[in-house]
């Protein structure tokens, strides 16, 4: 039998039965066949969202990584650097203090050498240096606060240093005048040197903490006008009586002890002074050391008539608070 | 090739029991790493009748497989049977259009289209092509007639058609465990490639696969499948006239017909009997022997002769040398081989699963499954790759491989 193929009659196959079924029409084991493909189903795609997830975030961290950065970050020269601080230091003191060579790019700086010449600055309490890529050098320090000041060779001068907490001593830059003048002289103190350097005072966490208890009960103190503003602290007799002498500013000694409770000094000394405010004669000695009972030695002024080389009397009164 | 192994099952749902083998195929080779069974319901002469009840049954069954092979199903090969099955031969001839006169693809393709090409009636849908040989001006030629030289290609084709309604019913028993059907397999090619070997498809042979509710044959020549069919009677025809003979229940009948029923009578002593169950219990009594041989012998030998009168010309004891070869549930049943003999007019024996077939799957019940899984992936393309024998597996002597021994 032989047959014309251009009219050959379109015929079904069993392929062409559909063979969806709904899920209501499924056994219970249909649907959970049905259940757990869609559950699989689901946990390929979730897979590959997140193979694809992570290939993105690996391929954009590994063009944000430093090492593949050398060679893009070795053709651009670093910018000033920037400087974030807590104190008063500024962007020249930083130039000045880093020196960082011209047209230098970021891969050539050693950040520890740098940050050992920042903290080689007593100033500068703590240093941290951050390569921002292509070009930026982030510095962000912490300062040390200055106390008090004292006078020492410092680079072959003699000069004013600032003193801070922590007993170390340092130049100073960028402080107001002001703030600086008003700062208390440090005396009876022993200088020590290291390695060329000088080396932190010792005793100075209790001057800190007298003055901090001091600049809290009287803000007097650190005002130059004021005539008990403390001028001079002397750490003489620290070390073998633990105690310690103020001289304020319109003369008067006044003696705390390490051992007691600065607050009730304080307290004690602020009531003296105004206990005192108006009396005729001026103290010259207030002893502070002594717990309830306070001696102060009075100076008496010398008569218009009293001869020259004459020194002015002095009496006690004892005060019991 | 893929190396990632396809879990395939292979579905028999039949009018007694429904059949799950596991197979996994790796591209190169087959394994059966699980099965499962189930007492059939809701199925009459291979077609599903109550779908719930059928496909609690096949469900059941496919979850047994699954959980035998410790694997989930991918896809399934689905035997199909039944008495809506029916076949034509259809042939095409075309002119070589080379001139000079040079086989080339495009000829055997378009004699190909030109057998195919043959309109059903409204609600039949193919189910198989079966390909008979190539002749080349009257001479036949058993492979592909490519590069052969001759002025006439002629071609058959063996078409298998189906009611779609009842394919679909099968289908979606399957569907409604979420498991896609791939191939739809023809039960009698199935376990005819199971029971004989190539030599015997070349010389002829029949092969007569006996269900309970149908009866699947195929005749083969010249190595192919010549023709097929379905008859719808089987192994239960042969319980229900028991059951009515003697009056019995199905269930008693099933057991006297498995203990005692031959497809050909030997006893003499019309005194014989038999027990029902033999345990001497209330309901117990007995039978005779003779009666019972009588009634299976004549039902088989009837069944045979329907065969027979369906196959028609087409059946000559010249045209199959190889004789004729019984498989199914009802071959077990005694004597079947010589009744099937006398009826053919040629040898016949039981058939036998290939000898790599472990022992617990050489049950005649298990070939049309097995045959599904191999018809299925040899049908997909994978004609060329053999099989090999593999050793140990999941299941261990259960494992085995499928030769092509096509």
């Amino acid at each position: 039998m032989s047959t014309e193929i251009a009219n050959a009659p379109v015929t079904r196959s069993w392929r062409d039965i559909p063979q969806p079924v709904k899920p209501r029409a499924m056994s219970r084991g249909g649907r959970r066949r049905l259940f757990t493909s869609g559950l699989r189903t689901a946990a390929g795609v979730l897979i590959v969202l997140a193979l694809a997830w992570g290939a993105w975030t690996l391929t954009k961290a590994l063009g944000q990584n430093s090492r593949t950065m050398p060679a893009a970050a070795k053709a651009v020269p670093v910018k000033a650097p920037e400087l974030k601080t807590n104190g008063v230091l500024n962007g020249a003191w930083l130039g000045r203090r880093l020196a960082l060579p011209r047209n230098a790019s970021l891969m050539e700086l050693d950040l520890e050498q740098l940050r050992a010449r920042l903290l080689a600055d007593g100033q500068v309490q703590t240093a941290t240096l951050t390569r921002h890529f292509p070009d930026r050098l982030l510095v962000s320090v912490t300062e040390r606060l200055p106390i008090a000041r004292l006078m020492a060779e410092w680079k072959g001068n003699r000069q004013a240093l600032l003193v801070a907490r922590d007993g170390v001593v340092f130049a100073g830059e960028g402080h107001d005048p002001v703030l600086v003048d008003n700062l208390p002289w440090l005396d009876g103190i022993k200088l020590a040197r290291r390695n060329g350097e000088l080396a932190p005072v010792e005793g100075l966490g209790v001057v800190g903490e007298l003055l901090a208890r001091a600049r809290e009960a009287d803000a007097r103190l650190d005002d130059g006008t004021s005539p008990h503003a403390w001028r001079v602290i002397s750490l003489a007799r620290l070390t073998s009586d633990r105690e310690l002498e103020v001289r304020t500013a319109d003369g008067v000694t006044v003696i705390f002890s390490a051992h007691g409770d600065f607050f009730r000094q304080l307290a004690k000394l602020d009531f003296l002074w105004e206990a005192m405010a108006h009396a005729p004669e001026r103290p010259a000695r207030i002893d502070l050391t002594l717990g309830r009972e306070v001696p102060v030695m009075l100076q008496t002024s010398l008569p218009p008539t009293a001869p020259a080389g004459a020194t002015p009397s002095s009496a006690s009164v004892k005060f019991s608070l | 090739m893929s190396s990632k192994p396809t879990f395939i099952g292979a579905v028999e749902i039949g009018t007694s029991k429904i059949t799950v083998l596991v197979g996994e195929y790796t591209g190169r080779e087959l394994s059966i790493i699980g099965r499962g069974e189930c007492s059939s319901r809701g199925v009459i002469k291979g077609s599903v009748v109550d779908y719930r009840a059928a496909g609690e049954c096949t469900h059941s069954a496919l979850e047994q497989a699954e959980r035998d092979a410790n694997e989930r199903l991918d896809v399934v090969y689905l035997a199909q049977t039944g008495g809506h099955l029916e076949g034509f031969y259809n042939e095409a001839s075309a002119a070589v259009q080379a001139s000079d006169n040079m086989i080339e693809a495009n000829d055997i393709r378009t004699v190909c289209d030109l057998a195919k090409a043959k309109q059903l009636p409204a609600g039949r849908v193919w189910l198989h092509n079966i390909r008979r040989p190539f002749r080349v001006d009257g001479r036949l030629v058993p492979g592909s007639p490519e590069g052969l030289v001759g002025q006439r290609l002629e071609v058959g084709y063996w078409n298998v058609h189906a009611q779609e309604q009842r394919l679909a019913d099968n289908i979606h028993v399957i569907r409604g465990f979420n498991l896609e059907v791939r191939e739809l397999v023809l039960a009698s090619l199935a376990s005819g490639h199971m029971v004989t070997t190539p030599e015997e498809r070349q010389h002829g042979v029949l092969v007569l696969d006996i269900g309970a509710g149908t009866t699947d044959y195929v005749l083969y020549r010249d190595g192919a499948p010549h023709t097929t069919g379905v008859v719808a009677v089987g192994g239960s025809h042969l319980t229900n006239d028991l059951s009515i003979g003697l009056r019995l229940t199905d269930g008693q009948a099933e057991k006297l017909k498995v203990r005692f029923g031959r497809a050909n009578v030997l006893t003499r002593d019309k005194a014989q009997k038999v027990w029902l169950d033999g345990n001497f219990a209330i309901g117990d009594r007995q039978f005779s022997q003779q009666a019972i041989e009588q009634i299976t012998a004549a039902r088989t030998t009837e069944l045979l002769e329907v065969v027979k009168k369906k196959l028609g010309s087409t059946f000559s004891p010249e045209t199959c040398a190889a004789g004729v070869v019984l498989t199914g549930g009802t071959a077990r049943l005694a004597g079947i081989a010589e009744a099937a003999g006398r009826v053919f007019g040629v040898p016949a024996h039981l058939g036998e699963a290939p000898a790599w077939v472990t022992e617990n799957l050489r049950d005649p019940g298990y070939h049309t499954a097995m045959g599904v899984l191999y018809y299925g992936v040899t049908a997909r393309g994978d004609k060329s790759s053999a099989p090999a024998r593999r050793t140990g597996g999941l299941i261990g002597q259960m494992k085995r491989f499928f030769v092509q021994n096509q």
